[in-house]
């Protein structure tokens, strides 16, 4: 009797844990399918196709020749070095202004529920409408920044910001910061909002100055979101596609073509479907790398800071 | 050390005053507590003393100066918060210290002041921890350490203890006391626990509305409450309040009528009252014992041991207190005779003020 009743209770707890276990699967199935078919297959298929020439008109199994060609032509690395420059510049702006921006929203102004919600229309109305905009004002014939510096004899003559390689590529930057600062600046807000009031009233009574309290007290306790935001601003940046596109499709003569747009250009426009995946594949393995560095950072950052 | 004036204080915020006319004279060394209920403005006024609040009028004066405009790191105080208020990204050290890097002093100087403060505190081992390793009572220890390497002239507190349970509660209440006296230093210190009022106090400042009810020795308001706001508020258990008529007034003192119809002469000054005056009686439950007066129908008896405490109400419907000896024999359910002794008395005419006892306890000066 007794070795029945010990015999039964396991397995009985057994078939529950199983049955629980089948519940957990059926829970995440929808979502599991989900990520199977919009992410691991085409992540699959590109792969496949990176090793092959396919264009329209069919495919052929070429090994690695796609790569090797890549990784030959300086005009790719060019590109990579660019595209981490404009990745850099971009982020780091974003992150600086959005201190800056965050900075003072938090501090006590008078009308700044109102400042809070003006920061919003970048990031809350469409992109493509918001860089239309942009290209407007960038242009030489009826811009409205060409017409001011004229307008203020800064120039003589008139100015096209998007038809010279230099000016291009940081009109660019500048929309794209224009773009992603307010969500950044919100994080931070959010974040400066969680610090405690008594920390700075402490160092003031201890005679620390505003600069002094930014320094000690602020920058520390908000670093892990700061770490945060580096990372997610730098993969969407990096990955920025409509805003080049619209402002100049990559030119003038690449000039703001990033790995993004290049593999877009190849894949889509010249239709080498082979050769843009391999361009998509190398973009994955970066962002890959990246992430993982930045990830094993953030776990230093959060154990150093963290720590409540 | 120094001694710290406040000369005719008042805050409102907006339409809502929060302070009214607060004078106050803190003599050198002193340890004094401000207590009152949440929202009597005891917060707010040790705010406006550290200068983190300005007040709307009034003056303070740290050591005969006028520090009212001072910024607070000007007017030589130190602060300890209730929530600590310790940087979580720096160690305990560099936590203590960190009055000592926004005054820029060179590090051996840092390394001595820190290494005494440790050394008062027994936080010495805990230097390179950070506070998240800390218990509550050690980081309470550390925000202490940070306020000591100031050397101010003023110790101000903002209810430093209530995150802690009561068993630390009531050891930092001794180290709090024994610091006081080993650094020679002025202490204020807000609490809402009359406990820690009565215990570390030289002198309370009892709060209520914004205003000043009283300020005295902790025996003065136990003995001699000036109102009936401050009698029923410090004392554990509170005192009790019968409700009374004036039948006479004489040499002798106040002769009152208590509801039931027991007479009693109390020996109290009588300038004021007139008979046919109601009155409240206010009675210690610890000067409360059996015998005959009131009866209580006895419901709850708490034994702690030494005492046991008593909880009833009288025929009508008036809850009483009192405090019986730990082997007393009544129990639960049954009506108790009690009664006290007249000079005991405290009596409150309707405005809550106090008609001073003739016969209290004598008072250290």
């Amino acid at each position: 009797m007794t070795l029945v009743a010990e015999g039964a209770a396991p397995e009985r707890m057994q078939r529950r844990e199983m049955s629980e276990r089948a519940f957990a699967w059926l829970l995440i199935s929808p979502a599991l399918l989900f990520i199977l078919v919009i992410v691991v297959w085409p992540l699959a298929e590109t792969i496949r196709l990176s090793f092959t020439d396919a264009t329209l008109g069919g495919e052929n199994f070429v090994g690695v020749a796609n790569y090797a060609a890549l990784f030959a032509d300086p005009k790719f690395w060019q590109t990579v070095g660019r595209t981490f420059y404009w990745m850099a510049l971009a982020v780091s702006l974003k992150l600086i202004v959005g201190l800056i921006g965050a900075s003072l929203l938090n501090a006590a102004i008078p009308g700044k529920a109102l400042f809070r919600v003006l920061v919003m229309p970048p990031w809350v109305i469409p992109v493509a409408i918001g860089v239309i905009g942009w290209k407007w004002m960038y242009n030489g014939y009826f811009g409205l920044i060409s017409g001011l510096l004229q307008e203020f004899g800064l120039v003589q003559d008139r100015v096209a910001l998007l038809a010279t390689k230099t000016s291009a590529f940081y009109s660019a930057i500048v929309t794209d910061v224009w773009v992603g600062t307010p969500m950044v600046t919100l994080f931070f807000l959010a974040a400066m909002q969680g610090v405690s009031k008594d920390l700075y009233e402490a160092a003031w009574v201890d005679g620390a100055s505003r600069w002094y309290r930014f320094r000690r007290i602020t920058i520390p306790q908000i670093m892990p979101v700061i770490v945060s935001m580096a990372l997610l601003s730098a993969i969407w940046t990096f990955n920025s596609f409509e805003i080049i596109w619209i402002l100049t499709e990559g030119g003038p003569r690449g000039a703001t073509t990033t790995l993004i747009i290049d593999t877009y250009k190849v894949a889509i426009s010249s239709q080498r479907f082979g050769e843009g995946a391999a361009r998509a594949v190398v973009i994955v393995v970066l962002l890959a790398v990246f992430s993982l560095f930045y990830l094993w950072f953030l776990n230093r950052v959060n154990r150093h800071y963290g720590a409540k | 050390m120094a001694t710290l004036d406040l000369q005719s204080i008042t805050k409102s915020f907006g339409s809502a005053q929060v302070l009214s006319g607060i004078d106050l004279a803190i003599r050198d060394k002193e340890f004094v507590v401000f207590v009152g209920p949440s929202g009597c403005g005891k917060s707010t006024l040790l705010r406006i003393i550290a200068g983190l609040e300005a007040s709307t009028s009034g003056r303070i004066l740290i050591d005969g100066v006028d520090v009212s405009a001072a910024a607070p790191v000007d007017r030589g105080i130190a602060m300890v918060f209730q929530s600590y208020a310790l940087y979580p990204h720096l160690s305990v050290y560099e936590n203590i210290a960190f009055p000592l890097r926004v005054a820029r002093l060179p590090e051996p100087e840092v390394k001595q002041k820190v290494g005494r403060a440790a050394d008062i505190l027994q936080l010495t081992e805990k230097l390179p921890l950070k506070p998240g390793q800390l218990s509550g009572g050690q980081r309470q220890r550390v925000a202490i350490g940070r306020s000591i390497v100031r050397n101010p002239k003023v110790f101000l507190f903002d209810e430093p203890l209530s995150n802690l349970d009561a068993a630390l509660r009531g050891e930092m209440r001794v180290e709090l006391s024994a610091l006081q006296r080993d650094l020679d230093a002025t202490m204020v210190y807000v609490t809402h626990d009359q406990i820690e009022a009565m215990t570390m106090a030289h002198r309370i400042v009892v709060l209520n509305k914004g205003r000043i009810e009283q300020f005295g020795t902790p025996m003065e308001l136990y003995h001699h409450p000036a109102t009936r706001f401050v009698a029923t508020f410090i004392g554990q258990p509170n005192m009790n309040l019968l409700p009374a008529t004036v039948v006479g007034t004489g040499p002798e003192g106040l002769t009152v009528e208590l509801h039931g119809g027991t007479r009693m002469t109390l020996p109290v000054d009588t300038a004021t009252a007139r008979a046919g005056d109601s009155v409240e009686v206010g009675i210690r439950p610890e000067s409360l014992q059996l015998g005959t007066g009131v009866t209580m129908h006895l419901r709850v008896l708490e034994r702690l041991g030494g005492t046991a405490i008593a909880y009833g109400q009288m025929a009508d419907g008036l809850k009483l207190c009192a405090a019986l000896p730990g082997d007393t024999t009544v129990h639960e359910g049954e009506d108790v005779g009690l009664t006290f002794a007249p000079a005991d008395a405290h009596v409150f005419d309707a405005n809550g003020r106090v008609m001073r006892r003739r016969q209290a306890p004598a008072l250290a000066a």
